[in-house]
C-alpha cells in the first residue's frame, strides 16, 4: 500500500507541474515566432544551432530596440522530425498562441507538411533549412519564404563546377551515390538535368542507393572502385558523410575518383567530426561557410556564435538567423506582424545582408518563388586549424552568381507534369 | 452482461458522447478540435488493436501496416483523382485491408508468441520499405500533402463529427465482439489453445478473425487521421507508430476494454503538454511509463477499477 501511496504521490506531482501555464506571452507588442526544429535524433545538431542562431539574431535585434517597438521571441518545439506531430504542434502555433510565424523545419517531409498549414490558416512560414526544392516550385505557396539554397541551387553551381573544370582537366565519366530517400534521388535529378541544361557531356557509369542511416558502404565502395568513375557525386547529409569517407579512404578511392558534394558536404560538421581524417582534395560545399566569404559581416556571426555557444556553427544556424533578419525587416517595412498579406508583399523581394553574402553582393527574396537568391561558393579541402577541432576547411573557391542557380521558368510545370 | 454492467455502459457512452460531442462548443481554438480527433482516432486503434493483444493474447507488432495503408489508400486517391473521391478512398482502403489482413493473415497466425510478434513486424516494415523507396508513386519520405476532405467534411467542425460518429460506432462494434460468445473463445485461447482445440474450436479461424477486424479498425484509423492532418508520411507504416499504440494499451490498461482509450488519451495529452514546454519530453514520458509500469501493472483503468473494487468493499466492511 505505501509503495502504491508513493507512486500515486510521484504522479500528482508531475501532473502538477505540467499543467503549470507555459511562459506567459502577456507583454504587449511582441512578434511571436514559433519554430519548429528537431531537438533530438540524427538532426538534432542541426536543430541545436538553428534555435542557438536564431536566438542571437533575436537577442541583436531586441538589445537595439526591437522593431517598430516590437520585441522578437522564439518558442521552439521539437518537432521530432516527425510530419503529423509537426503539423498538430503548427497548428496549436497559429490558432491556439497566436504566432505570427511558423519557423525552421530541417527535413523536407516536416517542411512540406508544415507549408500545407501555413497555406490553409495563411500564415507566414519562414523556412530556414530543409533543402527541397518542391518548395518553391511545384508545392509553392504563397505564405512560404526560404531563406536558404535549396538542392536545384547547390546542384547548379555544381554543375557548373564540374563545366569548368571539364575545360582544364578533361573528365568524361560520373557516377552519384546518395541515400535512398527523396533528398537523395533529387540531387541526381536535379544535377543531371542542370548538367544537360549547360550542355556539359558525360556519360553516367553507375548509380548507388545505400539507406539512410546505413552503417555499412564497402559493397557501394568496391562497386565505385570497379565501376572507375572520374567524377563521384555524393548525397549524404550529417552523419552518412562521415561514416562514408571514413570507410571508403582505406580503398584509396579519394585518390582515384574526385570527390565532389556539392548540397550538403562542406558542412562544418563534416570538417569537425574528421578532423585530420578528413582527406584533402575533396571538393565540397554548403549553404554557409565559416572561412568565406572573408567578410565582417561573416567574420563576426562566427565569432559570435562561437562565444555563445563554445561551438563554430553548421550551416543550418545561419538559415535560421536570416529568417529572424528577415522577419525584422519585414515588420519594420509593414510597421506591425499582424498584417499577413502586407507582410507577405514586404518579403517578397526583400534584400537582407546576410554573413554568406560576398562584399557586393546582397542577397534578395525571388517575388516569383519566395526563395531567397544567393552565391554559392564552392571549395576544396585544405588543411586549416583555424576552427578547431577541425583540421581542414575548404579553400580554393569558385564562386557561382546567384541569378545563374534559380531553376528556369518553365521547371515547375515539368515538375508538375511528372 | 448483466443489466447492471449494461446500464453502466449506456451510462459511459452517453458521458463518452457528451464529453467528446462538446468539444467543438467549448473549444477555445481549432488546435482542440485537432487534439480532440487525435485522440479519438489513437483511442479507436488502440482499443482495435487491445482486441488482439490483451483480449487474443496476440502481440502483433505490425499494426502500422493497416493504418499506414488506411492513411495511403486515401492519400494516393485523392491526390490523383481529387479530394471528391475522399469517402470512396476512404472504403477502397478499407476494402484492401480486408484482402490484406487476410492474406498476411494466413502468414503470421500459424506462429504464436514471439515469432507471431516477429513477424508481424515484419510486415510492417516490409510496406514501410515499399513506401519509403517507391518514390515515383507514393511520394517517398516527402510523403502526400494537400489531402483535403470534399464537401461537407471540408468544415474541421463537421469532420470532427463525422469522426466521432464512426468511432463511436467502431467502438460500440468492437465491444460487442469482445462481449460476444466469440469473444469468449478469444479469451480462452489466450489462456489455452490447446484447450479451446479440444472443446471443438477453432482457434486459427477465430484468430484470423479477430486480426483482420482489429487491422480494419486500424485502417479506418489511418484514413480518417490522413483528413485531420492533410498530409501523411511513410512513418505511419513504421514500427514506431505499432509501438506507439502498444504503448497506449499498456498504459490504459490491457485487460480492460476501454483501458486503451484512457492510454491514447493520456499519451496524446501528456506528449502535447510536455513537448510544448520541454525538448526533453521523451525523457518525461519515461519516467510516466516507469511509474506507470512499476506502479500501475494493470493500467490506468485496472488500477482506477481496483482502487473502486476496494473502496466498494470497504464499504460493505464497515457498513
Amino acid at each position: 500500500m505505501s509503495r502504491h501511496k508513493f507512486f500515486y504521490v510521484i504522479a500528482l506531482a508531475l501532473i502538477v507541474a505540467l499543467s503549470c501555464p507555459l511562459s506567459v506571452f502577456a507583454q504587449e507588442k511582441v512578434i511571436k515566432i514559433g519554430a519548429l526544429y528537431p531537438m533530438t535524433g540524427r538532426a538534432g545538431l542541426y536543430g541545436l544551432d538553428s534555435v542557438d542562431a536564431a536566438e542571437m539574431a533575436i537577442e541583436e535585434i531586441n538589445s537595439k530596440g526591437g522593431v517598430n517597438g516590437y520585441k522578437l521571441e522564439l518558442t521552439n518545439t521539437d518537432s521530432k522530425a516527425k510530419p503529423d506531430y509537426s503539423v498538430m504542434v503548427a497548428k496549436r502555433y497559429i490558432t491556439q498562441d497566436k504566432m505570427h510565424f511558423l519557423f525552421g523545419v530541417v527535413s523536407s517531409a516536416v517542411g512540406l507538411a508544415v507549408t500545407e498549414v501555413s497555406k490553409q490558416y495563411k500564415k507566414i512560414f519562414i523556412g530556414t533549412d530543409h533543402a527541397s526544392t518542391q518548395l518553391t516550385t511545384d508545392k509553392f505557396q504563397p505564405y512560404y519564404f526560404r531563406v536558404s539554397n535549396n538542392t536545384f541551387q547547390s546542384m547548379a553551381a555544381g554543375a557548373l563546377y564540374l563545366k569548368e573544370l571539364q575545360q582544364v582537366k578533361p573528365w568524361q565519366t560520373i557516377a552519384y551515390i546518395g541515400p535512398d530517400y527523396a533528398y537523395g534521388h533529387d540531387q541526381w535529378e536535379e544535377l543531371r538535368y542542370n548538367l544537360d541544361r549547360f550542355g556539359v557531356k558525360y556519360k553516367a557509369v553507375g548509380e548507388y542507393w545505400p539507406k539512410l542511416f546505413a552503417p555499412d558502404y564497402t559493397p557501394f565502395i568496391t562497386s565505385i572502385i570497379n565501376d572507375k568513375p572520374d567524377i563521384l557525386v555524393s548525397g549524404f547529409w550529417g552523419g552518412d558523410t562521415v561514416a562514408f569517407i571514413k570507410q571508403a579512404q582505406p580503398y584509396g578511392l579519394f585518390k582515384k575518383t574526385l570527390y565532389f558534394h556539392p548540397d550538403a558536404g562542406g558542412n562544418y560538421e563534416l570538417m569537425s567530426a574528421m578532423g585530420t581524417e578528413l582527406p584533402e582534395g575533396l571538393v565540397l560545399s554548403a549553404r554557409h561557410h565559416n572561412n568565406w566569404p572573408d567578410t565582417a559581416l561573416n567574420k563576426e556571426y562566427v565569432e559570435k556564435f562561437f562565444k555563445r555557444t563554445g561551438r563554430y556553427p553548421t550551416y543550418a544556424a545561419e538559415g535560421a538567423y536570416a529568417g529572424i533578419y528577415a522577419i525584422a525587416e519585414a515588420v519594420k517595412k509593414v510597421g506591425n506582424p499582424d498584417d499577413t498579406e502586407a507582410l507577405v508583399k514586404a518579403l517578397e523581394g526583400l534584400k537582407i545582408q546576410l554573413p554568406e553574402d560576398p562584399e557586393g553582393f546582397t542577397s534578395y527574396i525571388d517575388p516569383a518563388t519566395h526563395q531567397v537568391v544567393q552565391v554559392q561558393a564552392i571549395g576544396v579541402t585544405k588543411p586549416n586549424d583555424k576552427y578547431p577541432p577541425a583540421k581542414m576547411m575548404l579553400g580554393d573557391w569558385k564562386i557561382y552568381k546567384a541569378e545563374d542557380l534559380l531553376p528556369p521558368k518553365d521547371y515547375a510545370d515539368r515538375q508538375k507534369k511528372k | 452482461m448483466n443489466q447492471s454492467s449494461g446500464a453502466r455502459e449506456i451510462i459511459l457512452l452517453g458521458l463518452f458522447l457528451l464529453v467528446f460531442g462538446s468539444v467543438p462548443f467549448i473549444k477555445q481554438s481549432d488546435y482542440h478540435l485537432m487534439l480532440a480527433n487525435h485522440v479519438l482516432i489513437w483511442g479507436m486503434f488502440a482499443v482495435a488493436f487491445n482486441m488482439l493483444f490483451g483480449v487474443t493474447g496476440m502481440l502483433s507488432f505490425g499494426q502500422a501496416l493497416y493504418y499506414g495503408l488506411g492513411a495511403y489508400s486515401v492519400g494516393l486517391v485523392v491526390k490523383n483523382y481529387g479530394s471528391a473521391m475522399f469517402l470512396p478512398a476512404l472504403g477502397l482502403g478499407l476494402v484492401l485491408t480486408i484482402v490484406i489482413s487476410i492474406l498476411v493473415g494466413l502468414l503470421v497466425i500459424r506462429l504464436s508468441g514471439v515469432y507471431f510478434t516477429v513477424l508481424t513486424l515484419a510486415f510492417g516494415q516490409l510496406a514501410w520499405q515499399i513506401t519509403f523507396r517507391w518514390y515515383r508513386f507514393t511520394g517517398g519520405d516527402d510523403g502526400i500533402q494537400g489531402i483535403m476532405p470534399s464537401g461537407l467534411l471540408e468544415n474541421h467542425t463537421v469532420y470532427y463529427y463525422f469522426t466521432l460518429a464512426l468511432v463511436v460506432v467502431s467502438i460500440w462494434f468492437l465491444w460487442r465482439v469482445a462481449n460476444s460468445p466469440m469473444g469468449l473463445v478469444l479469451r480462452c485461447i489466450r489462456q489455452n489453445p490447446e484447450r479451446v482445440r479440444f472443446l471443438g474450436r477453432r482457434v486459427r479461424r477465430n484468430q484470423l478473425r479477430i486480426y483482420v477486424i482489429s487491422s480494419f479498425f486500424a485502417a479506418l484509423a489511418g484514413g480518417l487521421m490522413a483528413g485531420v492532418t492533410n498530409s501523411i508520411h511513410p512513418d505511419m507504416f513504421y514500427w514506431t507508430s505499432s509501438g506507439e499504440v502498444i504503448l497506449m494499451a499498456v498504459l490504459g490498461g490491457i485487460g480492460q476494454f476501454f483501458g486503451p482509450f484512457i492510454g491514447a488519451t493520456v499519451i496524446i495529452v501528456i506528449q502535447d503538454v510536455v513537448g510544448a514546454r520541454t525538448e526533453y519530453w521523451s525523457l518525461i514520458i519515461g519516467i510516466i511509463m516507469m511509474i506507470m509500469v512499476l506502479g500501475m501493472p494493470k493500467g490506468l483503468v485496472g488500477e482506477i477499477r481496483g482502487l473502486m473494487a476496494r473502496y466498494a468493499a470497504g464499504k460493505v466492511n464497515r457498513g
